[in-house]
């Protein structure tokens, strides 16, 4: 038994050293820590900006995946006035969506960084995306072209679809004191904590691909990403006049949580309101973007409202598309008009073969590249407005082929 | 006579077929909620959408009824048997289904030995696994989605029609869910697999007493596992016409409630296949009724989650058999 | 004898695994990750485990009850929500104290169902978390809730001392106060025995059914605090659910990797949150790098594996052992290493 209490001594002891060695490491590793080398060239204020002008010029030329201009952007017609109490006004009513239709138009903006005015050439950026999907693939490849035309040195982030994860990252990317910081927030609202953060610390941000609320539109110097809002109303449109502004429709609904939950579904039922008020709206549920739910919740509206469904609106082109194809051709309703909001190769191929309509046009290589080219034009002392939409279009079986090949 | 007889059926109905009371009771609801409810035309559409939840149900059936719980590495199955056979199918069409079968086939592998031979704890291992093959996925196609070509003569074309052929009426998919489900009935009851897999999930120790060769049982049941999950992603490849690694998202939790509503209970060792093929008849039936009726996804999800406690607890109490019950 | 003093300065090492692979993973990416060994940067580390690990003490609890609770994170999204939407009327405190009440109510669920109902714990919580998140999103109304005021956001993040902001002292409050319930007094003891052996327990006079109404109760108002604090550092609550299953992941995730097994009767709530810190170092390091998200998984995926297949090693090793007494064996293996080394 002295042996086994020996052993245990030893055991004891051991770990206790173990334990100590590595906090006298961790207390030696205060003699110095490395620091990143900024590799930035050194060149004069005139020449930065030369060579800016210049890659801003090339980069506006750019073409991306599918044919279309890289870099480009359009913006609201008009903006009303805000209602006086958004919330008060019911949801078929358009102002009631005023705060988040127009965020950013009419908002003030809090203690902006001046930009230094000296070019974009080689300058430091962070992007903090949302996460991975293919869309976000090909956000990246329209991003880093333009990264690379201006010299660009990039950090990444990914933050997974993770809230937790996006507000750690940010502090490390303020951490990192770069030129300028793009944010691609998870969540509409939770962003403006983290916006709010990066603008205090005097880093320059701009938001991008997810519409963030008023509040935090405050710290931003700008937002650039697609009009959800706007395309969706466009599409409404299309398919108000398809179904010659008559007639039932049923609008399957995005992931809540989002902010597509809401510019997806009330886009379309506030334009109808005034644009094709004989219209019936017959029902509305979600099935979180999945094949198979999707085909399900589809194939029972198709069985309880049997000819009065003359029409559905689709939250997305790939896994919603395909299980709603499912539902209408088992049901052999083929007549019925489908639109979507796009852009992946499924729905272009869709629209090709006749089976939709017509699909939003995204372009996700696109927003990758406006984000940076923003950024850019900003380091080069461009004003910028407040939001920058990317370009509007419903792509239809006429125009199908200068959208593709695909971009994801 | 005949009141004996009639106890004697329901008293069997009631020790093995519980779920189809429910089933039965849904099926009455279904007929008031809605007069289209009962064509064949609506039937077929229910069970063409579970189908796929009841092929990876009666996979996952084997492993719980093993006693190792639920096979959480079902989606990552789904999805790397999907995004492999479709990268595989310029080498043809029989030769990229193979594949994919197989891809899913070495995951069961990696969960069989590592369950069954090393005894690693079935939930947290399947849980790595499927963290890691995720992380592989993302990493070989860079998060991307792959495509098969689609022109006409291609196998790509040939591929996605596999989800879309019909038996007549019947589409593939329910036929083949139907099949698989008779496979595995008769797997479960009548080979010594299936006898040998009930006593290990009964009494791990008593089956390795009685000489059983426990290891090469649990290896075989994830294989099992396994393989129904890499059929049910060569299919959702098919519908979705592309391979991406989040193809099988939600289908563990899921095959999991079919599984236990089916009343194969997580301890093992109890519960049959005809249960499970109710236990997806079931939701399939349940989520059909409450589209019917417009409830919004948010409340189909309390009544969802609700109807799964309750009808787990009823499959708990049982008609006493004479005799003493365990404390 | 080398052979034996190796095994136990393994086992050593094993019982302290999570505080050394934490440590570990902090000196390897101080040396080689930019950025990372900074206040700045540790702080931000602290404060993004502090989620994760309070929702880990009531899930270690759980665990050491030999049950599992799978509606954490619908828990913490659920209770987080409540924060921000109760805020205009209640204000933060009174929001926070409502999320705690409708954390203790839905643990109270829980526990009944389990205790008195005798329902399988998987099964609850796996549909009490289908009903929560239904209910969360009916609260919502589909989207994330936010309020316009920051104060307590800023004051909750503001280091009181270096690296140290009142969230992270929360945590450790938290951490430290539940690991001494647990371990001192006769209370949080019980919950040992109730788990490790219910005979004993029954024995003891302890009553099981309200040690584990208790469990869940306690592990439901841990993710709800987690969640709550969670919303008033963000002064918002997102209404995409894809939280609740990444939290659960990662705290099941972390508190197998500290050291507490599923089957029960032991645990550390402090060496789930070394855990904690150790995932979130990872990812944060990982972040470091620029390297993508799916090495993250990866690694975690192998982490855990690594974990999962050293535990299996243990058992194995231990029912080899079993009805043997090693001690009697180590002297006879050294009788007859003597032996044969006389007779050479």
């Amino acid at each position: 038994m002295t042996q086994n209490r020996t052993r245990q001594k030893t055991v004891g002891s051991s770990t206790a050293r173990l334990l100590l060695g590595s906090l006298l490491l961790v207390a030696a590793l205060l003699a110095g820590c490395p620091e990143r080398k900024t590799g930035r060239e050194e060149m004069t204020r005139e020449e930065r900006l030369r060579k800016s002008r210049k890659a801003a010029r090339k980069v506006q030329k750019m073409v991306s995946t599918d044919g279309q201009p890289l870099v480009a952007w359009g913006t609201k017609q008009d903006v009303p006035p805000r209602p006086e109490e958004p919330q008060s006004l019911p949801k078929t009513e358009k102002g009631h969506w005023w705060n988040q239709e127009y965020a950013g138009w009419k908002t003030e903006k809090v203690n902006i960084p001046e930009s230094p005015a000296d070019g974009a050439w080689g300058k430091e950026i962070v992007l903090i995306r949302a996460g991975d999907h293919p869309y976000w693939t090909a956000y990246m490849k329209g991003f880093k072209r333009v990264a690379d035309a201006f010299n660009m040195d990039v950090t990444i982030y990914n933050s997974n679809w993770n809230i937790v994860l996006q507000a750690q990252q940010t502090e490390q990317a303020i951490n990192q004191r770069p030129d300028m910081i793009i944010f691609a927030p998870v969540d509409p609202t939770s962003c403006t904590l983290l916006l709010r953060e990066i603008n205090r610390a005097g880093v320059p941000v701009i938001a991008s691909n997810t519409l963030i609320s008023n509040e935090a539109m405050k710290y931003v110097i700008s937002w650039t990403g697609p009009d959800d809002w706007g395309q969706f109303r466009m599409l409404a449109r299309r398919f108000a006049d398809a179904m010659d502004k008559t007639g039932g429709y049923a609008i399957v609904r995005h992931m809540p949580g989002s902010s597509c939950f809401f510019a997806r579904t009330y886009g379309p039922i506030t334009t109808f309101k005034d644009y094709g008020p004989e219209m019936e709206l017959l029902a509305m549920n979600t099935a979180n973007l999945k094949s198979a739910q999707t085909m399900e919740l589809v194939s029972a509206w198709l069985t309880k409202y049997g000819q009065k469904l003359d029409g559905l609106i689709l939250p997305g082109d790939g896994f919603s598309l395909t299980g709603a194809l499912e539902a209408v051709q088992s049901a052999n309703r083929e007549d019925i008009t489908i639109v979507a909001a796009g852009s992946s190769e499924t729905g272009l191929q869709a629209v090709k073969d006749g089976e939709v309509l017509g699909i939003t046009y995204q372009t996700a290589e696109g927003d990758g590249a406006l984000a940076c080219f923003t950024a850019a034009q900003w380091l080069n002392g461009k004003d910028l407005p407040p939001v920058r939409y990317l370009p509007k279009e419903v792509i239809t079986q006429q125009k199908v082929d200068t959208y593709l090949p695909a971009q994801w | 006579m005949t009141k004996r007889w009639v106890h004697s059926w329901l008293r069997f109905i009631l020790e093995n077929g519980r779920i189809y009371l429910f089933v039965l009771l849904l099926v009455i609801m279904g007929s008031f909620v809605s007069s289209e409810f009962l064509t064949p035309a609506n039937l077929v559409n229910l069970l063409k959408a579970v189908a796929l939840l009841g092929i990876v149900a009666a996979g996952m059936a084997f492993v719980t009824y093993s006693g190792h719980l639920a096979d959480l590495s079902v989606p990552s199955i789904i999805a790397f048997s999907g995004i492999m056979t479709v990268a595989s199918l310029p080498l043809g069409l029989v030769p990229a289904l193979v594949i994919g079968t197989l891809s899913g086939l070495v995951v069961g592998a990696m969960n069989g030995l590592a369950v069954g031979m090393l005894g690693a704890n079935p939930i947290l291992w399947t849980l790595a696994v499927s963290f890691f093959m995720e992380g592989f996925m993302r990493f070989t196609w860079s998060n991307d989605q792959i495509y098969p070509s689609t022109d006409p003569g291609t196998p790509g074309s040939a591929f996605v029609q596999l989800y879309r052929l019909d038996f007549g009426p019947v589409p593939l998919i329910v036929v083949v869910m139907l099949v698989l489900f008779i496979a595995a009935h008769f797997l479960m009851k009548h080979t010594r697999l299936g006898v040998e897999t009930r006593l290990v999930g009964s009494s791990r120790p008593a089956a390795k007493a009685s000489g059983i060769n426990v290891k090469k049982v649990v290896f075989l049941d994830f294989l099992l596992a396994a393989f129904a999950a890499s059929v049910t992603g060569i299919f959702l490849a098919s519908m979705n016409k592309l391979g991406v690694f989040y193809l099988g998202d939600g289908y563990a939790f899921e095959g999991v409630t079919a599984v236990v509503l089916g009343g194969v209970t997580l301890e093992g060792g109890e519960g049959n296949m005809p249960g499970v093929f109710g236990g997806v008849l079931v939701i399939g039936l349940l989520t059909n009724i409450l589209n019917y009726l417009g409830m919004g996804s948010f409340y189909q999800k309390i009544v969802t989650g609700s109807v799964f406690i309750l009808v787990v607890w009823l499959h708990h109490c049982r008609p006493h058999a004479g005799g003493s019950s365990d404390a | 004898m080398h052979k034996g003093r190796i095994t136990e300065l393994f086992r050593g090492m094993d019982r302290h695994r999570a505080l050394l692979m934490f440590l570990g993973a902090y000196l390897f990416l101080s040396l080689f990750a930019p950025h990372f060994f900074t206040f700045y940067n540790t702080t931000s580390l602290l404060k993004a485990s502090s989620l994760n690990g309070i929702v880990a003490i009531g899930f270690t609890l759980i665990f050491i009850l030999g049950e599992l609770d799978l509606s954490v994170g619908a828990v913490v999204m659920l209770c987080g929500m409540l924060v921000p939407g109760l805020q205009p009327e209640l204000g933060w405190a009174g929001g926070i104290l409502c999320a705690l009440l409708a954390g203790a109510c839905i643990g109270l669920v829980n526990g009944l169902l389990v205790a008195k109902a005798g329902i399988s714990s998987f099964i609850v919580t796996l549909g009490m978390m289908v009903i929560l998140e239904g209910v969360m999103h009916i609260y919502s109304g589909g989207s994330s809730m936010s309020v316009a005021s920051f104060g307590l956001a800023d004051w909750l993040d503001r280091p009181l001392l270096p690296l140290l902001p009142p969230r992270v002292i929360i945590t450790f409050a938290l951490v430290g106060g539940a690991s001494l319930f647990l371990q001192k007094t006769p209370l949080g003891r019980g919950f040992f025995i109730v788990g490790g052996d219910p005979e004993m327990a029954w024995r003891a006079g302890l009553n099981r059914d309200r040690y584990l109404i208790l469990g869940f109760v306690i592990c439901s108002v841990t993710a709800a605090l987690g969640g709550a604090l969670l919303a008033a550092s963000l002064s918002s609550m997102t209404g995409d659910a894809v939280l609740a299953t990444r939290t659960l992941m990662t705290v099941l995730a972390a508190v197998i990797i500290g050291g507490t097994p599923l089957t029960g009767g032991k645990g550390s709530v402090v060496k789930s949150y070394f855990a904690v810190l150790l995932l979130t170092t990872v990812s944060n390091g990982i972040g470091c790098f620029g390297l993508g998200f799916e090495v993250q998984m990866f690694a975690n995926g192998v982490i855990l594996a690594a974990v999962v297949l050293y535990e299996a090693y243990v058992i194995y090793r231990h029912n080899l052992l079993k009805g043997q007494r090693p001690h009697l064996l180590a002297d006879l293996e050294q009788e007859q290493e003597s032996n044969s080394r006389g007779s050479r």
